[in-house]
């Protein structure tokens, strides 16, 4: 009961902190964004405040269709307001804004070649015309505070969602992001891997994610799928190579400690009762093939002296490193109510008529008759009779 | 199994037709491994079974089927409407060592293959597993269904399984919510192409038996299934045991709400019953000395005719805020097995990231629950309860510790803990090394580790990595199991070589030695080919 009181107030916790919190997503990758060259000179800030207007300066942006297109202005916009004359690099005209080359170029000389714009296109999908009814500061923030433009005034993704809010469900991923064949989000690319950080959906890799990623791969509405194929959960989860990075080493010989103490989970990968059974048998460790071990010899034991009378709370408290080596009739050589077994309980003192008793009894029977067999043996009820 | 194979072939051969227009991704890995599990022996050297494994995998995605969303595509816009895909991941894996072909002494003078006296080898000897295979159809109903029909993998946050059916997901409009169903058989290792590792645990495949009942009901016993049939020797499955219960089919359903484009928090509840028939009689009626009533004792009705495999509610919440440049992420999931009437899962945390730190503080507790017909269940009484507290920081430098605490419940009051910690650094030196180092101990329930591991990785050459990793660990089981420590020390050499775009070999090699054993070695080699093929 305590745990569910806990479970409540920590929903309640979520929710209402939810309710107050904001959030500023600050994330700007720079696999979406690639590193830039801008070897300009240029103020926002300036012109805006001179009364420019954005489409002045980029026409473009109001038509253009794709992420790939190049929107920085050219001369040409450039020359609408600035006299800008190549053949004079100088040029001053009284009244008029600068035109000299050096002002927009810095360390400009006549001997060197104009330092070029490098921009490596975004690996985004994006259409400034359908966006045109929305105001450029939207995305792109206060432009009045800014000098030169830099990716750090292109949208973060945490942006786009303001809007689109149906963008944190998986399958619209790929409506911003490119994808490669067969539909899953590209990440691979020549300036680097696209890998999830600060991205405001919860999904960021950080170190050791390969072992530790339960809580990503859990939460609701999680998008791992949008990157990776469900192969790569099947082939580590359910594989059949020993994965490195998880057991580490000897780990044949070392892996009793963690089995025993059951962390990490190995039900999340190891059915008991067919992966570690079958390996225990085959390597002499179980009790009912080719052992050398014996539970009626003292110098062969497995298990400690008196085991067989002391092990209830090791059952009852990690039945699943008993059933890694035994089975069920193992178990039932002692605790059947049938003829040839020693009939000895396994139940905790007032099983009888607990909800537990009740719930499995109604569930599924067959399980208990597996030991008790008589009419007057079966059911819970027993105040009933 | 062989019925599986020639029934994949034939489906194979009679869909064939001339391919139409479609993307689609294939990975293919032919993986080989080599290496040696003990018998273990009192007196004597252990002896050595080989393992020969051979695994072809198959990834394949089909997208857009019918090329439905071209001319949005063509026209840059988001994908709408009806798309068509496939996904698929068929894996073939063979052992031929000794681990599962040899022989097994079960006295003096018998001796039988090791297969026929463990059924579960079969899983390795011979497989032909297709882990999930299934057509979706989604943007159905104003882009708000999504169907998906086939072997489909669904999950509830602690478990996988596998069914043979169709789930639907429906957001509703208005309200950020979604319900999901799905319905069918759930896999087991009995299905068509099965992988045991989706079926409950509990039960197991060998000694099976049934109830024979005597003159006086209830004074039967339980004897090994007598299915009076002649023994053939089959290399790839076992010639002695036959569990029915464990070739009937679970029929699955599953239901979930959910929230759906939500940002700043996430919440689902869901249900799940599996439940199977018992089986009735085996063979013929009057092959016993006493009335056959099946394979459970049902003189006076008691079997019933079905029974529940597992029967859960589950919940899920995360959130994610931001205060200023700290941000909040609280997240609690639990698990009730209404078959046991128990909560069998919950874990509960909190993670605060500012810049490139995190902390994490969690809790869990877990109660181990098996399928319905296991005698398991009534064994497994007292909890497991966890808390544990991890720290990372990103940047060129990452940084990560971990520590914990585990209590484990015991009938007379008196619990055992179990704790530890574990550090470690990766460090990039220039733009081709990076080391890496990480150190542990822990101690308590279950024995003490202490050791740690030294890692470098070199990418040589523009196509190829190579990476040499050094563990030593020293083991002192607890008090209870009487062994004797030991230390471990183990050498892993690895390297890449991408031999052409998209195609690569990876090599694995590793040397263990302990005081206990000699040197042991394994190897590991995989040819991965995850090749973009030209779009039509």
């Amino acid at each position: 009961m305590k745990w569910v009181i806990a479970l409540f107030a920590l929903v309640a916790l979520v929710v209402g902190a939810t309710a107050l919190a904001h959030d500023d997503g600050t994330a700007w990758s720079p696999i979406v964004y690639p590193e830039q060259r801008l070897p300009l000179t240029f103020s926002h800030r300036v012109h805006l405040a001179k009364g420019a207007t954005c489409a002045q300066c980029h026409p473009a942006a109001t038509t253009s269709r794709s992420a790939v297109d190049n929107l920085i202005p050219t001369e040409l916009e450039c020359r609408a307001c600035h006299p800008i004359d190549r053949a004079d690099p100088e040029k001053v005209v009284a009244g008029a804004p600068t035109a000299k080359c050096v002002a927009c170029h810095p360390g400009w000389t006549s001997t060197s070649a104009v330092a070029r714009v490098y921009l490596t296109p975004t690996p985004l999908k994006f259409d400034h015309a359908a966006h045109a009814k929305t105001p450029c500061a939207q995305c792109h923030g206060d432009m009045t505070k800014v000098d030169l433009a830099t990716t750090r005034q292109l949208p973060t993704m945490a942006s786009c969602l303001t809007c689109h809010t149906n963008g944190t469900e998986q399958r619209h991923c790929t409506d911003c992001h490119v994808a490669k064949p067969g539909g899953t989000i590209q990440t691979e690319f020549p300036h680097g891997t696209l890998i999830p950080r600060n991205s405001g959906m919860g999904d960021s890799h950080a170190i050791g994610f390969a072992k530790n990623h339960t809580q990503e791969a859990r939460q609701v509405g999680a998008t791992c799928t949008a990157c990776h194929d469900r192969s790569e959960c099947v082939a580590c989860h359910q594989g059949v190579t020993k994965p490195m990075e998880f057991h580490a080493g000897n780990y044949l010989l070392t892996h009793a400690v963690e089995a025993k103490r059951g962390t990490p989970d190995c039900s999340a990968c190891h059915r008991a009762q067919s992966f570690c059974v079958a390996c225990h048998e085959r390597s002499g460790l179980a009790p009912r093939v080719d052992t050398e071990f014996s539970s009626t010899m003292p110098n062969r034991a497995f298990h400690p002296a008196n085991f067989a009378t002391r092990h209830a709370p090791e059952a009852r408290r990690n039945i699943t490193s008993c059933a890694s080596c035994h089975r069920e009739d193992d178990c039932l050589r002692c605790h059947s109510n049938t003829m040839n077994s020693m009939r000895a309980t396994p139940h905790p003192p007032n099983w009888r008529g607990s909800t537990r008793c009740k719930a499995l009894d109604r569930g599924n029977r067959r399980a208990c008759l597996r030991c008790h067999v008589t009419q007057d043996e079966v059911g819970c009820d027993w105040s009933a009779r | 199994m062989r019925r599986a194979c020639v029934a994949a072939i034939a489906l194979c051969a009679v869909s064939a037709t001339p391919a139409e227009a479609y993307e689609f991704w294939v990975r293919t890995q032919s993986v080989g491994q080599v290496y040696q599990l003990r018998q273990y022996k009192l007196v004597g050297p252990d002896l050595f079974k080989g393992r020969r494994r051979y695994t072809q995998t198959l990834a394949l995605r089909i997208d857009d089927i019918g090329d439905l969303s071209r001319s949005r595509r063509e026209s840059r816009l988001p994908d709408r409407g009806l798309r068509i895909s496939w996904q698929s991941y068929l894996r073939v894996d063979h052992d031929f060592g000794t681990f599962t072909s040899g022989r097994i002494r079960l006295s003096p003078v018998l001796r039988r293959d090791a297969i026929d006296v463990i059924p579960e080898l079969a899983e390795s000897v011979a497989g032909l597993d297709l882990a999930y295979g299934h057509v979706t159809l989604e943007g159905l109903a104003d882009d708000r269904l999504t169907v998906k029909l086939g072997r489909i993998l669904e999950d509830d946050g602690w478990q996988s399984l596998g069914v043979d059916g169709g789930s639907v997901r429906y957001e509703l409009p208005r309200v950020p919510l979604a319900i999901s169903a799905d319905g069918g058989l759930r896999v087991r290792a009995d299905s068509p192409m099965g992988m045991a590792e989706m079926e409950l645990d509990g039960t197991s495949g060998a000694g099976c038996t049934e109830y024979v009942e005597a003159a006086t009901p209830g004074a039967g016993t339980w004897q090994l299934v007598d299915r009076g049939r002649t023994i053939t020797n089959s290399r790839l499955s076992s010639d002695y045991e036959y569990c029915p219960q464990r070739t009937m089919r679970q029929p699955t359903i599953g239901v979930e709400l959910a929230t759906a484009s939500t940002k700043r928090f996430g919440a689902a509840i869901g249900y799940r019953r599996t439940w199977s028939e018992t089986f009735g009689l085996i063979g013929e009626s009057n092959r016993l000395d006493e009335p056959d009533r099946g394979l459970y004792p049902d003189e006076f009705g008691q079997a019933p005719d079905s029974g529940v495999n597992e029967e859960r509610i589950y919940a899920r919440v995360h959130g994610r805020l931001r205060s200023g440049e700290l941000a909040i992420e609280p997240y609690a999931n639990a698990r009730v097995s209404l078959l046991h009437a128990a909560l069998d899962r919950v874990d509960a945390g909190v993670r605060l990231v500012r810049g490139d730190h995190a902390l994490e503080p969690s809790v869990a507790y877990f109660l181990p629950t098996f399928d319905g017909d296991s005698i398991f269940n009534v064994f497994s009484i007292e909890p497991t309860k966890d808390a544990r507290l991890s720290y990372w920081r990103e940047g060129a430098v990452r940084w990560r510790a971990d520590a914990w605490l585990r209590r484990y419940a015991h009938g007379t009051g008196l619990s055992s803990y179990a704790g530890g910690a574990q550090a470690g650094l990766e460090h990039p030196f220039g733009d081709r090394w990076r080391g890496a180092i990480d150190a542990l101990w822990d101690d308590g329930y279950g024995g003490r580790r202490v050791g740690g591991t030294g890692e470098v990785a070199w990418r040589a050459h523009d196509d190829i990595w190579l990476r040499g990793r050094v563990i030593v660990l020293g083991v002192k089981p607890d008090a209870s199991a009487e062994r004797p420590a030991y230390v471990t020390t183990s050498t892993v050499l690895s390297s890449s070589f991408a031999l052409a775009e998209s195609v690569a070999l990876h090599v694995v090699a590793e040397a263990d030695h302990d005081d206990v054993h000699d040197l042991q070695l394994r190897g590991l080699a995989v040819l991965d080919f995850a090749f973009m093929p030209e779009i039509h």
